[in-house]
C-alpha cells in the first residue's frame, strides 16, 4: 500500500484546488494545476531548520545529540553534491533555475523550468534523497559559508534583527543565526552532516509541493514509484529538544554601532500565548496580522502622526512571527531619533489598549489582507513556499480566507490587550556611526 | 500544437497599443490568467544631474495627497477598501533615460463577488495620485514638499547601508562619472535643496504635459469596455513631447582605472565594470546575453564555478549587463586580504571567454537558460509589461517566440566575437578602514 490517503483541497474564493496524498512512509505530497502558466515549480522540504540543534538519535545509539550551530544551513549547501558532481549544474543542462534555503524551522530545495519538468522533477526528489558528503568538499565549503556569514554581518537589518532576538530570547535557539558562526561551522564535519540527515530527511519529515500546468495523477505516480525505489521503512517521530525558555526577556535594549546612514530601531514583544499549532496558532496569526495593520499599517493614526513628526518613514513596518515554541512581534525602522520614538511607540500602543479599535478600520483592513492574499496567488512560489511552511505547523494554507473572515473584533481587541505588555518587550538599537 | 498558433500569428504579441488623442500610449494585454488586474504609467524623461533630484522627489509628494483625498491616511484607507491596491512608485534609470513609474495592481472582481466597478475605482486612484495633486495656493502643499524632501535625502544618504548595492552603484559612478549614466537614480543633495514647493509643481507640469507616456492595462478586461475609462482617466492637456536623447553605448577605453574606497566593513566587495560596446539593437546584442550568462549570470557560469566553487573565494560571483547603456558589471564579496587572488581568477575568466575556450556544456547551458528565463517572465503581469517597455526604450520590439528564435542561432564564434569588444573601464574595490 502506496498510498495511505488522498484527498483533494478546493477553495470556493481562490478557485484553485490543490491534490493532496499521503505516500508510504509518510510523504506529503500537494499538487496544484495552474493552467495556462509555463512556469513549472517543484519544492521539496524537510521539517528541519536552524533551530533543530538538539535532538535524540535514533537506531543503534539512542542518546540526544548536540550539532553545532548552522548544521541546517551547511546541509542544505552540500546536498546538492553528488558523487558524480554538483546537481546545481545538471539544472542548468536542463535550463531549469534550482535554489534552496534555510530557515529557523525548514529547508527548502526547488526549481523553476519551462521545459524539461520530469527530469528536473527526478532530478530534484533524487538529489535530495541521496546525501554524498565527504571531508575534502565539506571543508571546503567552510570558506564559501565564511563569506556568507560575513555578508550578512554587514548587513544592517540582519544584525538588528538578530540583537532583538537575542534580547527577547534567553534560551532558545531562535536567537542565534542561521548560518551559525564561523567558530561553530568550523566545527562541522561529514558524520555530524550524515546524522542530522539520517534523522530529519526521512519522508515522514518531508513534504513536496509541485505547482504548473501539469497533471496531477502523473505526479502522484512519478513520486508513488520513486519511493518504491528507496525501500523505506516506517519512523516513529523526531524527538526535538528545545531548552525551557523563560517567560521573560533576557534584556531590555541591545545598542551597537554601524555605518549607516540613520538609526535603526526594532522593537519586539515576546509572546507568551505558545505550545500550540494547527488552527489555532493560524487564528493567533491572522488576529495579530489584523491588529497590526490596524494599530500601526500606512492608514493608522499613530503612523500617520510618527510620519508627521519625522520620526519614520517609509521603511518603518511590523510583522508576527507564530511558531509553535515561540512567537514574538517586531516593528520598527529607520528613525532619526531612536529614543524618542521608543517612546512614541509603547505609549502609541498603549493609548489603542485604553480606547480600543475602530470597527470601520477593522473591516477595511479585513479586506485589505483578503486582497493582498488573493493578489499573492498570481506567483508559484508563494502558494508552493506558503503551503509547506503553513502545512509543517499543521495548517492547511486554503483555510486562510476562511479563518480571516471568522475573525470577530474582540478577538482583536483582546490580543491588543494581553500581546503588548511592556514586561515582555526588548528593543535593539543600531546607532549611525557618522 | 503551439508551433501551429504561433505560425498563424496568434501569440505573437498579445499587446495591442493604441494612441489616445492626446498623444499618451495605451498597451493593452487582455488575459485570464491572473487573478488582478495590473495598471502601469510610465513617463520618460532624459537622466539629467539637474533634473534627477526632482523627477526622483515627484512620485513621493504625489502620493501624500490628491484633490480628493487631501490626507496620505485617506489616500491609504481609499485604496485598502479596494482590497488593498498597491501603487507602487519607482523611479529607474533605463540607460540614460529617467523612467518615472506609477503601478497600481487591483483584485480581479472574479474574485470578489458582488464587488462593483473595481477597475473604474482603481483607475480614478491612479488618476488622482497622478494628475490630481492636493494643491495649496495654487502649489505644491509645502509640508509635503519639506517632508518628503528630508526623506528623499535620506534615502539617497542610506545607499551606504546595503554594501552590495552601493559597491554596483559606486562603481557606476565612477565608470560613467563624465558620462549621463553616471547620475544616481534618485539625484544629489545639492540640487535636493533647491527645489520648493513653487518650482516643483511647474516641474510636475511641464512633465505631465510633455513626458512622453505609456500606459499599459494587463488582466481580464475587454478593449471596448476600458478605452472610454482609459481615455476618462487620462483625458489632461498635453503639449508638445519632449525629445529623449539616445543613450551613449560606445567608449574606447584607454587604461583601466583603479578606484579603493574604505568603510567600516567585514567583508571587501570587488566590483569590475565594462565596456561591451554593443547596443541592444545591433546584431551582437544576442551573442552578448550569451556572454554574460556563460561568464557569470547562472550556477554553470565560470565566475561562480571558479571564484565560489572551485576557490571557496566568495559566497557570491556574478556578472550583469545594464542592457540599455551597454555595460556589464561584475561583483564579488570576499575576503579582504583574497583581493589580488580573486582578481587574477576573475580576469582569467573574461581573458577565456576571448580566447574561445567555451564548452559546449556552457554555450548550450546558458541557451537554454536564457530561453527559459524568457518563457517564465510570461507568468508575471510586471514581466510582461517591462519587456513590452524595454521593446519600446530599446528599440527593438520582438515576441517571444522571436527572441527564441535568436536565442537558438546565437553560435560559440558570435560569443567569442563579441568578447573582442568588451574593455574592462574600472576596477572598484570597497574594503575596510585601517
Amino acid at each position: 500500500m502506496t498510498i495511505i490517503a488522498h484527498r483533494q483541497v478546493e477553495n470556493d474564493i481562490l478557485k484553485e484546488k490543490v491534490f493532496a496524498y499521503t505516500l508510504y512512509p509518510g510523504l506529503e505530497l500537494f499538487i496544484l494545476p495552474k493552467k495556462g502558466y509555463n512556469k513549472k515549480y517543484a519544492s521539496f522540504a524537510t521539517k528541519f531548520g536552524s533551530i533543530d540543534s538538539k535532538f535524540k538519535l535514533r537506531g543503534g545509539e539512542e542518546k540526544n545529540l548536540e550539532v553545532p550551530d548552522g548544521v541546517a544551513h551547511f546541509l542544505e549547501h552540500k546536498l546538492f553534491e553528488e558523487e558524480r558532481g554538483n546537481v546545481f549544474d545538471e539544472f542548468s543542462r536542463l535550463g531549469a533555475s534550482a535554489n534552496a534555503y534555510t530557515n529557523f524551522t525548514m529547508t527548502n530545495y526547488l526549481f523553476s523550468t519551462a521545459d524539461n519538468f520530469e527530469e528536473c522533477f527526478d532530478l530534484l526528489i533524487d538529489f535530495v534523497q541521496n546525501p554524498f558528503f565527504n571531508e575534502e568538499s565539506v571543508e571546503k565549503e567552510k570558506g564559501i559559508i565564511e563569506q556568507e556569514i560575513l555578508m550578512y554581518q554587514d548587513n544592517p537589518n540582519w544584525r538588528l534583527f538578530f540583537n532583538l532576538l537575542g534580547a527577547l530570547y534567553n534560551l532558545h535557539p531562535v536567537r542565534k543565526d542561521i548560518a551559525g558562526t564561523v567558530e561553530s561551522i568550523n566545527m562541522i564535519d561529514k558524520n555530524i552532516l550524515y546524522k542530522c540527515y539520517e534523522t530529519f530527511y526521512h519522508p515522514s519529515n518531508m513534504a513536496l509541493f509541485v505547482v504548473g500546468d501539469l497533471d496531477p495523477e502523473k505526479i502522484k505516480e512519478r513520486v508513488v514509484k520513486n519511493l518504491e525505489e528507496k525501500n523505506y521503512s516506517f519512523m516513529g517521530e523526531i524527538e526535538r529538544i528545545y531548552p525551557e525558555e523563560p517567560l521573560q526577556v533576557k534584556e531590555r535594549i541591545v545598542k551597537d554601532k554601524m555605518e549607516v546612514s540613520q538609526h535603526l530601531l526594532n522593537l519586539g514583544f515576546k509572546d507568551r500565548e505558545v505550545g500550540f499549532a494547527g488552527r489555532k496558532l493560524f487564528k493567533k496569526e491572522l488576529v495579530t496580522d489584523l491588529l497590526l495593520e490596524i494599530i500601526l499599517g500606512r492608514s493608522s493614526e499613530l503612523y500617520d502622526r510618527l510620519y508627521e513628526e519625522g520620526l519614520i518613514n517609509e521603511s518603518f513596518g511590523a510583522s508576527f512571527v507564530a511558531e509553535k515554541d515561540y512567537s514574538y512581534v517586531i516593528m520598527g525602522g529607520e528613525t532619526p531619533d531612536p529614543d524618542r520614538l521608543y517612546s512614541s511607540l509603547l505609549t502609541g500602543i498603549k493609548e489603542y489598549q485604553e480606547k480600543g479599535i475602530d470597527g470601520e478600520d477593522f473591516k477595511r483592513q479585513q479586506r485589505r489582507i483578503l486582497g493582498e492574499f488573493l493578489r499573492n496567488f498570481n506567483s508559484l512560489e508563494f502558494i508552493a513556499n506558503n503551503f509547506l511552511a503553513y502545512y509543517f505547523r499543521g495548517i492547511n494554507f486554503f483555510d486562510y480566507v476562511e479563518v480571516l473572515l471568522e475573525i470577530k473584533e474582540e478577538e482583536v481587541m483582546e490580543r491588543l490587550k494581553e500581546l503588548f505588555q511592556e514586561d515582555f518587550h526588548a528593543c535593539s538599537i543600531i546607532y549611525s556611526e557618522k | 500544437m503551439p508551433g501551429f498558433i504561433t505560425k498563424a500569428g496568434l501569440l505573437l504579441t498579445n499587446f495591442k497599443t493604441y494612441n489616445l488623442p492626446n498623444g499618451i500610449r495605451f498597451h493593452l494585454y487582455p488575459t485570464e490568467k491572473f487573478k488582478t488586474l495590473v495598471f502601469s504609467v510610465f513617463l520618460h524623461q532624459n537622466l539629467r544631474r539637474e533634473l534627477a533630484a526632482p523627477t526622483a522627489l515627484l512620485p513621493y509628494v504625489l502620493e501624500r495627497g490628491t484633490g480628493k483625498w487631501p490626507t496620505t491616511r485617506e489616500l491609504a484607507k481609499a485604496m485598502e477598501e479596494l482590497y488593498g491596491a498597491d501603487i507602487l512608485t519607482d523611479i529607474v534609470k533605463r540607460g540614460e533615460r529617467h523612467v518615472l513609474q506609477f503601478m497600481l495592481e487591483i483584485v480581479n472582481p472574479l474574485f470578489v463577488p458582488g464587488e462593483e466597478n473595481l477597475e473604474e475605482k482603481g483607475l480614478e486612484v491612479l488618476k488622482e495620485v497622478l494628475s490630481n495633486p492636493l494643491l495649496e495656493e495654487g502649489r505644491f502643499k509645502e509640508s509635503y514638499v519639506k517632508r518628503e524632501k528630508e526623506l528623499l535625502k535620506n534615502r539617497i544618504e542610506g545607499l551606504i547601508n546595503d554594501k552590495v548595492s552601493y559597491a554596483l552603484e559606486r562603481c557606476i559612478q565612477e565608470m560613467c562619472r563624465e558620462e549621463k549614466y553616471g547620475v544616481y537614480r534618485l539625484g544629489q543633495l545639492e540640487d535636493l535643496e533647491k527645489i520648493n514647493s513653487q518650482n516643483l509643481y511647474e516641474y510636475y507640469q511641464d512633465v505631465l504635459a510633455r513626458a512622453p507616456m505609456d500606459v499599459f492595462v494587463l488582466g481580464k478586461i475587454d478593449a471596448q469596455e476600458i478605452l472610454p475609462l482609459i481615455e476618462k482617466a487620462f483625458d489632461f492637456k498635453r503639449e508638445d513631447l519632449w525629445e529623449i536623447d539616445p543613450t551613449q553605448i560606445y567608449r574606447e577605453v584607454q587604461e583601466p582605472r583603479y578606484v579603493e574606497e574604505r568603510l567600516e566593513v567585514s567583508q571587501g566587495k570587488l566590483t569590475l565594470g565594462y565596456r561591451t560596446n554593443t547596443a541592444v539593437t545591433d546584431d551582437d546584442f544576442y551573442p552578448l546575453l550569451f556572454y554574460n550568462g556563460i561568464l557569470g549570470a547562472f550556477p554553470h557560469s565560470k565566475l561562480f564555478q571558479n571564484v565560489r566553487e572551485k576557490a571557496s573565494l566568495a559566497y557570491y560571483a556574478n556578472s550583469r549587463l545594464e542592457r540599455n547603456k551597454g555595460i556589464m558589471l561584475i561583483a564579488s564579496g570576499i575576503e579582504i586580504n583574497n583581493y589580488d587572488k580573486a582578481l587574477k581568477i576573475i580576469q582569467e575568466q573574461v581573458s577565456s571567454l576571448k580566447e574561445g575556450d567555451i564548452t559546449s556544456y556552457e554555450l548550450e547551458s546558458t541557451r537554454v537558460g536564457l530561453i527559459n528565463q524568457v518563457r517564465v517572465s510570461e507568468d508575471n503581469p510586471y514581466q510582461i509589461i517591462n519587456r513590452h517597455l524595454g521593446g519600446i526604450i530599446g528599440g527593438r520590439q520582438e515576441s517571444i517566440q522571436e527572441i527564441i528564435e535568436q536565442l537558438k542561432g546565437v553560435t560559440r564564434e558570435d560569443v567569442v566575437r563579441v568578447a573582442e569588444k568588451i574593455k574592462l573601464d574600472t576596477i572598484y574595490f570597497l574594503r575596510n578602514k585601517g
